[in-house]
């Protein structure tokens, strides 16, 4: 029974060495890569942008590879449990069927007005363009 | 007979801290599925008004969106670190990483407040408060609006990642943790990781494209 040690289940304060995710030997180097790396994108899509290149589809992707690195290197879904990676797999579907199918009703409907109107009271606004 | 050092369904601390993680990854599954209504919303606003979401994100504060997105990358980093350090058994090492995190996450907040100020200065405030003169579209008003609730969404994040933080370097200091038993610190680090995730994509769409 080597688990049973003599403490509270939320003390966390036994000393023993059984058992862990595989991790504890990720070596510091990979973490100042990643890093490194999610610096140079960072830069990359701000140079991008200011460039005018790409637009917003190039600075998404950008995006998603630096979650991708965040979640696989700094969050360790490399060395997680099948279940787990299944939680974010589910997430990423669901935000991905979400936003598009929203965006989608928008762009193609020819029913209702194109956009929405400011209240009739304001006369702030210039009239919007798509 | 001592306490065991788990709940009699775990069949030892590993399934404990496996159970937890999978807990806690559909607990940011979870969190990103708040945010993903407020990225559909946006999604819908930006087809109706192309042009205007255009011209309103040139106008927008980039510089303080860009420090910003370094500042949150570099937190992400150090707790990354944190962990490491205490799996190195290093717990002096790993209470400074944490001290540097939530530091970090503080200055992410000071230039958050700075921005909402020159926002607030130019009239570009949410909904019917909306009256920057530079910007007079409807379409303006809209970007500002989710501007506004999806960083605001964004900020309340950071503050309750920060307490999360400032807890796991005082239970680090005083030495509740080992490097073979500290799932709950692992659990921390994971939602200051989602915090710095969420600012990823945040920072393309409200500044970038």
């Amino acid at each position: 029974m080597k688990d049973e040690r003599g403490d509270g289940m939320t003390d966390e304060t036994s000393s023993s060495a059984d058992g862990e995710s595989g991790t504890s030997a990720v070596p510091f180097s990979r973490y100042a890569g990643t890093y490194l790396a999610l610096v140079l994108l960072a830069t990359g899509s701000l140079v991008l942008s200011r460039l005018h290149l790409g637009g917003l589809s190039v600075a998404l992707l950008i995006a998603a590879a630096k979650a991708i690195l965040v979640l696989w290197f700094f969050m360790h879904l490399s060395t997680q449990s099948a279940s787990s990676r299944l939680a974010v797999l589910a997430a990423v579907v669901m935000i991905g069927t979400l936003v598009a199918l929203t965006a989608l009703d928008v762009e193609t409907r020819h029913t209702f007005p194109a956009h929405t109107q400011p209240p009739p009271s304001s006369g702030f606004y210039e009239r919007s363009s798509r | 007979m001592p306490a065991p050092s788990h709940a009699e369904q775990y069949s030892g601390y590993p399934r404990l801290a496996e159970t937890l993680r999978f807990g806690m990854w559909i607990f940011l599954a979870s969190e990103t599925l708040l945010f993903a209504g407020l990225f559909a919303l946006y999604a819908s606003y930006r087809a109706m008004f192309r042009a205007d979401f255009t011209q309103a994100i040139q106008h927008n504060t980039l510089a303080y969106g860009t420090v910003n997105m370094y500042v949150l990358l570099t937190s992400s980093f150090t707790v990354a670190l944190s962990l490491a350090t205490l799996r190195r058994n290093r717990p002096r090492v790993t209470l400074a990483l944490l001290l540097a995190t939530a530091a970090l996450g503080g200055v992410f907040l000071v230039v958050k407040a700075l921005e909402y100020a020159e926002h607030v200065r130019n009239g570009a405030l949410p909904g019917p408060f909306y009256h920057w003169q530079a910007l007079p579209t409807f379409g303006a008003n809209r970007f500002f609006t989710m501007y506004w609730l999806m960083t605001g969404l964004h900020a309340l994040h950071v503050m309750a990642g920060v307490v999360v933080v400032l807890w796991l370097a005082r239970r680090t200091h005083r030495r509740r943790y080992t490097a073979a038993r500290h799932a709950t610190f692992e659990m921390g680090t994971l939602y200051w990781h989602l915090v710095d995730v969420m600012w990823l994509f945040l920072w393309p769409i409200l500044y970038l494209a």
